[in-house]
């Protein structure tokens, strides 16, 4: 048999990208389902929905830009695109919401920039902020969690955007929002008021904890580092203690921060996208922990019912340079360490 | 217990060791033809001392170190060197180099050896005399001299004896601990010796727990024999993980400290050396036996008696591959060394050197295929795995956009090519040869630049010197003119009363002269006309002369400058004289240098007009219109002649009348 000639190594853990990311997708099954059992069949729909968009346009500029179409389509990347994005769509997008955001997400975030490995923001993200800025009322449509629509009422309305009642007898402001338009009331009044407020917390409470569960089976398997997603949550958590302490009254405590809106989901299924974030160890700390910030400034001060998608954008704006100067120091580049063991005789 | 410290990084690849490391070390027979390169270390090759045709015994020098960075090679067997020939060498490249060719009788003749009896008296100079006369070179794969290595001018105080063998499926150490752990023993001690008595840690991964258990018990009985104090020798046991064998890693396990960056242990007081140099250098001074064996583990699934081998160097490949009964057809690639960081061969006829320390003879399949590699997403496990605490990924990026400034910024010289960056990258990217190429380009560019520099230099110092030589000779002339001068005052001085010499002679060459003019009279008119034109043009040039001298004169501050200047005045009158008695000559001859000059030309120009119509006329079929042309053109000529001729003949009659 003729001899290969080949460079070192000659071994390989035989890990794949593919199932890097299908153990991503996995991941985000309990908090799909959290969010079914609480918002009902909407984000069921968009996902299967999303992932069939995904799929065909990532082909489609496959084909368009002369690349093999399988190997790509199957490392998992664009599957994983439309699941973060159906589950950050609110559960009453209609169709045309969730292609507009698909469309952008992988076609213009991601292989106008060069595909897999090259784009600089997250396309998940991208795809969110355009709708976000385009169609704010529809992504304000927050489901309701007290009575949900049946999986038929809901495909209706995914199609035709006509619902039994009219849709607002279904929607409901998100706890985040509640609590950003108090009109005038305090956090506590607001709540004895609102028992819409306490009802919303809750169910994001549980649909925030299966995230973190997802998460941390992924930290597990190590398919990321804790780095980002503890600076980011530790950022926020502290941002948000500190204006608490100082206002009860105005500012949400950390853990309402911690467990509300999208914040487990961005700290392990967004902030580590690996592609778009700082790429050391330190760079990760500093990355999560900006993101925590833009996150606690935007959700306090800003105009938009939740913060992710615009704190993660601009932190992918910031990653270079983050990288630029948080290199590690190299085996070697280090100062010497003191001598406490008497080495030397 | 020595504390254990760790390094950054590392992983852990399935092991493969126990095909190699269960049975006992077995002793490959002298193959019927030995193949040794000159250059199987780091440094210069060594100089071949032996000629074919000639007989050698085993042990016998056949090449000679040569300069610092460079060892001995023995002949491993006796035998009749048949060629010096150029040979594949075991190397990636596959390039062939000069090997020296030996055909073995079988006789395995020892030359005469010379044992040491009582190594204690031996001095420091000593012990590295017998190392470097023994050809040993580091054990571990290296290569790197060992005599050269141990040539220390700083304190030692730690020796590291690397035990760790950490690349999957290679056993040779392990089993070379096993059985000859006593005589690595005394080995390590007279390393101490060498090195002052530095204390020593033997670094062993806990994966080899029988030659864990022969260090600590040849440790005990040596301890029976001597005192405590004088083997202070530790094994110390560290947690298997890849690649804790590389120096740099190792000394930090052991020591929680790095080695410098661009560095070597010695700067931190510490010398690592291999468990096989020790053994080696146990034969060398013990038995007095150079280096011309080690222990290289055949391994792989293509190996139906896979185990460790003692050969002997220069044994080819093939020979130990049959030896060990290894299926060539159930096998496409032969990796040389590790599957971390070994290298794959083609021609089996390479040789073994010393730093062979693995065949694997791999089935397909069982080592990682080639597969296409799929897009970086930066998922950073490199940087979790990479033991030298860099970004493999942006190094990577760095790599492929040939950024080689940025890849040197993230410290790719720091890369020990260990491979646990390619091991664990989910997009397999071959990461490794990323770095090998980038490191490549960087050495190429710096020496390009290195070349430019030198060019430069070379430039500058040329101009540099061709600008000294110039300012030395203006210096050199300006002495001398000054000199003349201080002659000429001195003289002055010594007769006030005599004249202005130059005055003197001028006057002289004047008188002379006047006189040669009317001596020689009648002269011919042209012939007064010649004269009058040299005296012009040399009275002319004396005043220049004159000019200049007192120039530097005035430039020297010089007393002898009035005079000068006086030379000059006078000077200046003569040539004035001399050019209008040279002017009025030619007025009174009728001469006009200027009109004759216009004539000639005129003269030279109808001529050319001729040749030119009378060319065209040979060619040309309007024959006669060009006749009547040319016909014109020798009339013009004609007259032209005519003019020159009369401008010319005019001063005759003036001189007649």
């Amino acid at each position: 048999m003729a001899l290969v000639n080949l460079s070192s190594p000659h071994h390989h853990n035989l890990s794949k990208t593919s199932r890097l990311m299908m153990w991503v997708l996995l991941a985000t099954l309990p908090g799909l389902a959290a969010q079914s059992y609480f918002y009902g069949y909407g984000t069921l729909i968009n996902l299967i929905w999303a992932s069939g968009l995904a799929l065909g346009f990532e082909a489609l500029v496959l084909r368009l830009r002369n690349r093999p179409i399988a190997p790509y389509l199957t490392d998992g990347s664009a599957l994983v695109t439309a699941f973060l994005l159906a589950l950050a769509l609110p559960p009453f997008s209609p169709w045309w919401l969730t292609l507009v955001a698909v469309l952008f997400s992988i076609v213009f975030a991601k292989h106008l920039y060069g595909g897999l490995g090259n784009n600089p923001f997250n396309p998940a993200m991208v795809g969110y902020a355009l709708c976000l800025i385009a169609f704010p009322v529809s992504m304000t449509q927050w489901a309701g969690t007290e009575a949900t629509l049946t999986f038929g009422q809901q495909l209706h309305w995914f199609w035709l955007e006509s619902v039994t009642g009219g849709i607002d007898a279904w929607t409901r402001a998100t706890p985040l929002d509640l609590m950003r338009h108090p009109k005038g009331l305090t956090l506590n009044e607001l709540a004895s008021s609102n028992p819409q407020l306490g009802l919303g917390l809750t169910a994001s409470m549980w649909v925030n904890l299966a995230y973190l569960l997802g998460g941390l089976a992924l930290l597990a398997k190590r398919v990321f580092t804790w780095h980002a997603p503890v600076a980011m949550l530790a950022s926020l958590g502290f941002f948000a203690g500190l204006f608490h302490m100082g206002e009860p009254d105005l500012y949400p405590s950390a853990s309402q921060h911690l467990l509300t809106g999208a914040t487990m989901l961005a700290a392990f299924f967004i902030v580590t996208d690996p592609v778009t974030s700082a790429t050391s160890r330190k760079g990760k700390l500093v990355f999560g922990a900006g993101v925590g910030l833009l996150v606690f400034i935007i959700r306090s001060f800003g105009n938009y019912p939740d913060a992710f998608a615009f704190a993660i954008l601009l932190m992918n704006l910031s990653a270079p340079l983050i990288d630029t100067y948080t290199q590690p120091k190299a085996y070697g580049h280090r100062p010497k360490r003191s001598d406490s063991q008497g080495d030397k005789r | 217990m020595h504390k254990i410290w760790s390094f950054h990084g590392g992983v852990h690849p399935n092991e493969n060791k126990s095909q190699s490391n269960q049975l006992p070390i077995v002793v490959m027979p002298t193959p019927k033809q030995l193949v040794l390169p000159l250059s199987q270390h780091i440094g210069k090759a060594a100089k071949a001392v032996v000629e074919p045709g000639d007989y050698v015994l085993k042990g016998q020098l056949i090449a000679s170190a040569q300069g610092f960075v460079s060892a001995n090679i023995h002949a491993p067997s006796s035998g009749y060197v048949s060629a010096l020939a150029e040979r594949t060498l075991p190397h990636q490249s596959a390039l062939s180099g000069p090997c020296i060719i030996i055909d073995t009788d079988g006789k395995d003749q020892w030359v005469e050896l010379n044992p040491t009896t009582n190594p204690e008296s031996l001095s420091k100079s000593e012990l590295l005399n017998l190392i470097h006369a023994a050809g040993i070179t580091g054990m571990g794969g290296a290569s790197f001299p060992s005599a050269v290595k141990l040539q220390l001018k700083s304190d030692i105080h730690t020796l590291i004896i690397n035990a760790a063998e950490c690349e999957p499926y290679i056993t040779a150490d392990d089993r070379l601990m096993r059985e000859y752990a006593d005589q690595i023993i005394v080995g390590i001690q007279l390393l101490q010796q060498l090195l002052g008595q530095p204390r020593c840690l033997i670094g062993i991964e806990d994966n080899k727990p029988e030659a864990i258990t022969a260090l600590n018990l040849a440790l005990s009985h040596n301890i029976g024999q001597q005192t405590a104090q004088h083997t202070n020798i530790e094994v110390c046991v560290i947690p298997t993980k890849y690649p804790s064998g590389g120096e740099k890693q190792l000394v930090e396990i052991l020591t929680g400290h790095q080695v410098p960056h661009g560095g070597i242990p010695a700067n931190i007081g510490i010398v690592c050396q291999n468990v096989g140099t020790a053994k080696a250098i146990f034969d060398a001074i013990i038995k007095g036996q150079p280096l011309i064996k080690r222990i290289t583990t055949v391994t792989g699934k293509a190996a139906a008696n896979a185990g460790n081998y003692q050969v002997l160097i220069g044994t080819q490949v093939e020979d130990l591959l049959a030896f060990a009964k290894v299926d060539l057809t159930r096998t496409s690639r032969l990796v040389m060394g590790g599957p971390m960081m070994g290298f794959t061969i083609q021609d089996t006829q390479t040789p073994l050197v010393k730093g062979s320390n693995c065949i694997l003879a791999a089935a397909d399949l069982e080592l990682a295929s080639v597969a296409d590699h799929h897009a970086c997403i930066r998922c950073g496990q490199c940087e979790v795995a990479c033991p030298a605490d860099l970004l493999p990924q942006q190094l990577f990026w760095f790599a492929k956009a040939e950024e080689f400034e940025k890849a040197q910024d993230h410290n790719l010289s720091d890369c020990i090519e260990c491979g646990a960056c390619a091991w664990v990258c989910p997009s397999q990217i071959p990461l490794v040869q990323y770095y090998r190429y980038a490191k490549g380009r960087v050495k190429s560019i710096n020496s390009e630049a290195h070349l430019a520099e030198l060019a430069r230099m070379r430039f500058e110092t040329r101009e540099q010197r061709l600008a000294d030589e110039k300012s030395a000779k203006e210096e050199k002339r300006k002495i001398r003119a000054v000199a003349a001068a201080a002659v000429q005052a001195a003289k002055r001085a010594a007769n006030p009363t005599a004249e202005d010499p130059i005055a003197a002679a001028l006057a002289r060459v004047s008188k002379q002269k006047q006189e040669q003019q009317t001596a020689a009279a009648p002269k011919s008119s042209e012939e007064v006309y010649k004269e009058l034109k040299t005296a012009a043009a040399i009275t002319r040039t004396k005043l220049k002369k004159t000019s200049t001298a007192l120039a530097n004169a005035k430039a020297k501050d010089h007393e002898q400058e009035a005079s000068l200047q006086q030379t000059v005045d006078q000077l200046t009158v003569k040539a004035e004289a001399a050019q209008a008695e040279l002017k009025a000559y030619e007025a009174k001859l009728g001469l006009d240098p200027e009109k004759e000059k216009i004539l000639l030309v005129a003269v030279a120009k109808t001529n050319a007009a001729i040749r030119k119509l009378e060319k065209t006329l040979a060619t040309a079929e309007d024959s006669q219109a060009l006749g009547e042309d040319i016909t014109e053109a020798k009339a013009a000529h004609q007259i032209a002649t005519q003019a020159l001729a009369d401008h010319q003949a005019k001063p005759a009659p003036a001189q007649e009348s």
